[in-house]
């Protein structure tokens, strides 16, 4: 088989799943079998994506890109436009052939560790969750392997469809009924971005490829900048992915940290031919990216329950991401990216490991879980070195070359506000390990216990590419580009002397017995500040009184002044009949003198002026 | 290529309901399964006559009007019983008879009372409205269009809920204000548009005499704008003069139909009182004679005060988009959300058609069916629940999902498909007329608002979703509702695949309606000035009749072998009964 056909392997196989698991739901009500399929096809598709980026290496390591048309060009005013049809098809390149493994990989630890994880629910809500999670993995894939921006939107807006589904997993809650809804709209409300900037394209230069060059570059790009900001949690619009966390455990993995929001981020290098023509959305990437890498990890070290410090230091790295991208390079964002799925994704699915030892997301029902939990706590304290930037393992390296990149390019204020983030996230990564790990343990933690083999698995798998992935970055950066070449630089031993120094605050203020407490205190109002939700409060706000209430005034009008012209028009006719009717009294004589009034004047008139 | 029976085919299609109809008046008042099984049946065998259509139905053909069938009929006036099918109509043909079976399962328990003159009544709309849009005929369109009128006011003011007599009287007496104005405009168009004597109601005659006058006028206006008129035929002359009065007359009518913002108020009322199959039909395929009015007559009839009126019909589109989302969000009444959404969704089948640029116009188009499909979707599948509960508020559900998870999931997919989430029928329309609007020549800021409301979109319907289904069950009442039944299933389903099925495979439905899009361009351009004028691809050429000229000859004298039966002085010379070669006689145009 060749490369087209592993990666349409890889799409189709996923949907193929969720149909027939939608569709025959006897299987879908086994629960346990309709897991069972639904792995199985996962570890298909994952060869399948395997596959694809081993031919990378092969003989056939040419671009593929095969389309088939999809909305005819007759449907967009003839041949004048280009090559006029809309197509859809696939598209291997160095890029998609590795996203297509990060996802696959990730997925497929995701849907193994959920075996164990989801044990407890009921058999068709069991069902229900593979069936969606399949779903995903079609949509994410059609959305890596996109040969061109209408493809990618579209995959674009089924992974938000997956996600507001399986945040509303437990949809008898209401807080995870308006989690959904809330994901929804607010990704909905950035992808019209998308959709104006796809149709501005097309208008400039009549296709949806990333590869063309036009003098709309920078209206487009700032356009698609808008719906990556809300796909990948920028602030101001990353007010959704904290309250997403109400889906189950392995869903923020997958979705809310490992692939679906890294979507934005994909877009952008997907279609970075587009953005370089475009300095200064850049530059509004460089600063947007590297203050919500800011402002997110700030969050993040006042947060109590460990899967929203996990969702703040998501938006934070994806702001790293950004970052880079805007700092112009395409190599350092996408590499974090992929080093980013594979430690955030471990951290998740530990997290959740820990979670269901103590049945509990708070950080304060935890406590000396390492000596309970000891695969999945080495799997966490793993996860959490990596993501701090400790060097030798995959965060470190895609990280050093991010700050390396910015300060190539001098983007001053970035850079520092990376290196605080830095900082920040090596401290609140301590803290969640000081304080869930070590000490004592509380209620909840006394009667936890090590979870089953389905889910250490997928954590000791993602735990050796947490630590490895990073001494690839030379190789996987050669496949769409010139390799980059890791080299310890000054800036590399700042971040970590940075990174460690984080660690160790955290380590005295939370881990050791007497612990800091000045400094906590210190750190109050800003917790309070975090924890106010401002942000957040100003766009329930902004719904509340702006939309509600100019739906309502509008009610209003439609009501009485709209409806009212006319029921006004119908009530002046039955008034104006009810008045006329007193001039037909049915008498004889009052006929005869109207009669005789009229002649007289017919009369009257002939005689006069009739001539 | 051509069969015999291709230009009988339409006749099937608009009277096989009618026979129906007459089958189901024969059969006792008592036996309600009976009557709801032959209806049932009927309907089924009419969809089969619109898939025959559709199937023979020619992309490639450059005919415009296919499946012709024409016949004398009040020659003296010069109305013919003429029908055909653009791709436009055929289309629309074929939603109504996909409807069709549905509207009768979707009623099956739900009306208990007059039975037998309810079926008589679908089935009898049903004819009205494949005659509506088979017409080529104006006058005979306009007979179809107002026999609309009568079955759904009766389906409306009978089969209602509590205030149904006043809402079905607004809707008629609505409408009919339209159709006045609409006849008028006829009447005019009809001693406009051709000599005495070759005076014709025909669509061809019609739009091919003011063709002439519309060019000349469209040159005179591009050499001296503003000018008064003066050495103008007289016919361009009454254009320049009373054209714009005429667009108007005939737009009213069908805005009142469609219905444009700020002439929508009927819909709500007449929504939420009529059963759920007069909801059906009339979001599904009744609305739709409004916008099909703008498309064949309206604005090809009069391209230079359509496009001098196009600002003022894309404003009120848009603000009927914007208007009618904001009116869903403000909604607690299920129905007349739906209801307001269908003023938001028609918004843009309208700015499809006045943005005049091919993306738009097939957005328009396909945006028609879309809304049939999906919004008969949303009212069938409410009437099931109201059908068990009686209640329209979003207060009295919530949970909903958990006791009935079947339905429930249909009802999200239906949601998706309204909200134009890519995958679903919706989103290729709504994509399509954005694309179009852009591209048009109106301001930017009517593709920018009209994307807006794609997030108001899903923003009313998911949150109706979220307070409906999701959640505890919060009335008791609520606990002991069925999931969907086997006739339910089988009611909804069809549904769900024609959204999938047209989301995702959207090329052949494209290709057919293709075929009118370019010619509704181009008559919509025609004599703008804007390149040349392609008469031979706007002309429209029908099958005409034999010219024996039967409106002047006089009555023929008694054939000489004649000879009545019974004595000459007990009865009048009568006229001898002729007949005359109709089809096979007609001359086949081909351009």
């Amino acid at each position: 088989m060749r490369a087209i056909d592993w990666a349409l392997l890889s799409t189709f196989l996923p949907l193929a799943t969720a149909l027939l698991l939608v569709l025959v739901s006897p299987l879908r009500r086994t629960g346990l079998g309709a897991g069972l399929v639904s792995v199985v096809s996962a570890v298909a598709t994952f060869v399948g994506a395997v596959m694809v980026l081993a031919s990378r290496f092969g003989a056939e390591a040419g671009v593929v890109h095969r389309t088939i048309q999809w909305l005819p060009h007759s449907a967009l005013g003839g041949v004048a436009h280009g090559r006029g049809a809309i197509e859809l098809g696939v598209h291997v390149d160095g890029i998609s052939a590795t996203m297509l493994v990060v996802v696959t990989f990730v997925a497929l630890c995701v849907q193994v560790f959920s075996i164990g994880y989801m044990a407890e629910e009921p058999k068709a809500d069991f069902g229900r969750y593979f069936t969606w999670q399949s779903l995903f993995l079609f949509a994410m894939n059609s959305l890596v392997i996109a040969p061109n921006l209408l493809q990618l939107f579209l995959g674009w807006e089924l992974v938000g469809l997956v996600s507001y589904l399986l945040i509303g997993y437990w949809w008898k809650k209401p807080s995870a009924a308006r989690a959904a809804l809330k994901a929804f709209w607010i990704t909905k409300f950035a992808d019209m971005g998308l959709l104006a900037g796809l149709i501005v394209l097309f208008l400039a230069t009549g296709t949806f490829d990333w590869t063309v060059t036009t003098a709309a570059a920078g209206t487009v790009t700032l356009l698609l900048f808008v719906a990556v900001m809300g796909k990948s949690a920028q602030f101001p619009l990353h007010i959704w992915l904290p309250d997403a966390m109400e889906g189950p455990t392995p869903v923020s993995a997958l979705l809310h940290a490992a692939t679906m929001v890294a979507a934005g981020v994909f877009l952008v290098v997907r279609a970075f031919p587009l953005f370089e023509q475009a300095p200064n959305t850049l530059t509004v990437m460089a600063y947007v990216g590297s203050f919500t890498a800011l402002f997110a990890a700030v969050v993040a070290v006042v947060q109590t329950d460990i899967k929203k410090v996990l969702a703040y230091s998501t938006c934070s790295q994806l702001g790293y991401m950004v970052c880079a991208l805007g700092a112009g390079s395409q190599a350092a964002g996408f590499f974090h990216l992929t080093t980013h799925a594979f430690f955030k994704a471990l951290l998740f699915l530990a997290a959740g490991s820990l979670i269901h030892g103590v049945h509990s997301n708070e950080l304060s029902h935890m406590g000396g879980l390492l000596k309970k939990m000891k695969v999945t706590s080495g799997a966490f304290i793993i996860g959490s070195l990596a993501l701090a930037g400790v060097p030798g393992l995959a965060g470190f390296f895609s990280k050093d070359l991010i700050l390396e990149e910015v300060l190539h390019r001098g983007l001053w204020a970035p850079l520092g506000a990376l290196l605080v983030a830095a900082f920040l996230t090596a401290f609140y990564m301590g803290r969640v390990m000081w304080v869930a790990l070590l000490g004592e343990p509380s209620e909840h933690a006394k009667h936890a216990h090590e979870s089953g083999p389905s889910m250490l698995a997928p954590l000791i798998g993602l735990s050796v590419l947490a630590i490895g992935v990073g001494y690839f970055g030379g190789t996987l950066s050669g496949l769409y580009g010139e390799p980059v070449h890791f080299h310890l630089s000054a800036i590399g031993i700042v971040a970590t002397v940075l990174g460690l120094s984080g660690l160790g605050i955290s380590y005295w203020m939370f881990g050791a017995p007497q612990g800091g407490k000045a400094i906590l205190e210190a750190f109050a109002p800003v917790g309070r500040l975090a924890r106010s939700g401002a942000v957040n409060g100003f766009f329930a706000w902004s719904y509340r009184s702006v939309m509600t209430r100019v739906a309502a005034a509008i009610g209003w009008f439609d009501r009485y002044v709209i409806d009212g012209l006319i029921n006004g028009i119908a009530y002046g006719t039955l008034e104006a009949g009810s008045r006329l009717r007193v001039i037909q009294t049915g008498r004889v004589q009052d006929y005869v003198y109207v009669v005789v009034a009229a002649m007289l004047l017919i009369g009257l008139y002939g005689a006069f002026w009739g001539r | 290529m051509n069969s015999i029976f291709d230009s009988r085919i339409l006749n099937l299609v608009i009277f096989f309901p009618l026979m129906v109809a007459g089958l189901v008046a024969l059969l006792p008042k008592d036996e309600k399964g009976q009557i709801r099984a032959v209806t049932l049946a009927g309907m089924i065998g009419s969809f089969l006559t619109t898939v025959w259509a559709w199937g023979r139905f020619e992309v490639r053909s450059p005919v415009e009007f296919q499946l012709e069938y024409r016949m004398q009929w009040l020659s003296d006036v010069g109305i013919s019983y003429h029908v055909g099918v653009d791709g436009l109509a055929v289309a629309l043909v074929l939603l109504t008879g996909v409807l069709g079976p549905m509207v009768v399962l979707s009623s099956w328990t739900f009306v208990q009372e007059r039975v037998k003159e309810f079926h008589i009544a679908l089935l009898v709309l049903q004819t009205a409205t494949f005659g509506a849009f088979c017409a080529i005929d104006t006058l005979l369109f306009f007979m179809f269009f107002e026999a609309v009128l009568i079955p759904m006011y009766l389906l409306i003011g009978v089969w209602g809920s509590e205030e149904r007599q006043k809402a079905a009287m607004k809707f008629f007496l609505y409408t009919m204000v339209g159709s006045v104005l609409m006849l008028l405009a006829l009447f005019a168009v009809y001693f406009l548009a051709a000599p005495a004597g070759a005076r014709s109601f025909d669509y061809s005659t019609i739009y091919n005499g003011l063709m002439g006058a519309s060019r000349e006028l469209g040159a005179y206006l591009k050499a001296n704008p503003g000018g008064d008129g003066a050495g103008l035929t007289p016919v361009a002359l009454s254009l320049f003069r009373y054209g714009p009065y005429l667009f108007l007359a005939f737009a009213v009518a069908f805005a009142i139909k469609v219905p444009m913002f700020p002439l929508h108020t009927w819909l709500p009322d007449a929504h939420v009182q009529a059963p759920v199959a007069g909801s059906m039909v009339l979001a599904g395929v009744m609305l739709k004679l409004g916008t099909y009015g703008f498309w064949r007559f309206a604005v090809p009839f009069f391209p230079i005060a359509a496009r001098q009126y196009q600002t003022l019909f894309a404003t009120l589109a848009v603000i009927g988009i914007v208007y009618g989302a904001l009116m869903s969000l403000a909604q607690r009444d299920i129905k007349k959300l739906i209801a307001y959404s269908s003023v938001s969704h028609l918004g843009y089948c309208m700015l499809g058609i006045f943005a005049f640029t091919a993306e738009g116009a097939t957005g328009s188009a396909y945006q028609m069916l879309n809304h049939g499909v999906s919004t008969g979707a949303l009212f069938l599948l409410f009437g099931m629940l109201y059908e068990r509960r009686h209640a329209r508020l979003m207060s009295d559900y919530g949970g909903i999902a958990k006791v009935m998870p079947v339905y429930a999931a249909f009802f999200l997919v239906v949601t998706f498909s309204s909200i134009a989430v890519p995958g679903t029928n919706g989103f290729v329309g709504e994509f399509l007329v954005l694309l179009g609007t852009f591209k048009s020549n109106l301001p930017m800021g009517f593709g920018v608002l009209a994307t807006t409301a794609v997030i108001l979109g899903a923003a009313y319907m998911l949150w109706m979703v979220q307070k409906v289904f999701f959640g505890q069950v919060t009335h008791q009442e609520n606990l002991g509702l069925k999931d969907l039944g086997r006739r339910e299933f089988v009611a909804a389903l069809p549904f769900i695949v024609l959204i999938l099925v047209m989301g995702l495979r959207p090329q052949p439905f494209l290709d057919v309606l293709n075929t009118s899009t370019e010619r509704y361009i181009a008559r919509a351009k025609y004599a703008s000035g804007e390149g040349a004028n392609d008469d031979a691809k706007v002309r429209v050429n029908v099958r005409q009749l034999p010219r024996v000229a039967v409106a002047d000859a006089a009555v023929p004298a008694p054939a000489p072998t004649f000879r009545p039966v019974v004595s000459p002085d007990m009865v009048r010379p009568a006229r001898p009964f002729q007949l005359q070669p109709l089809q096979p006689n007609l001359q086949q145009v081909r351009p």
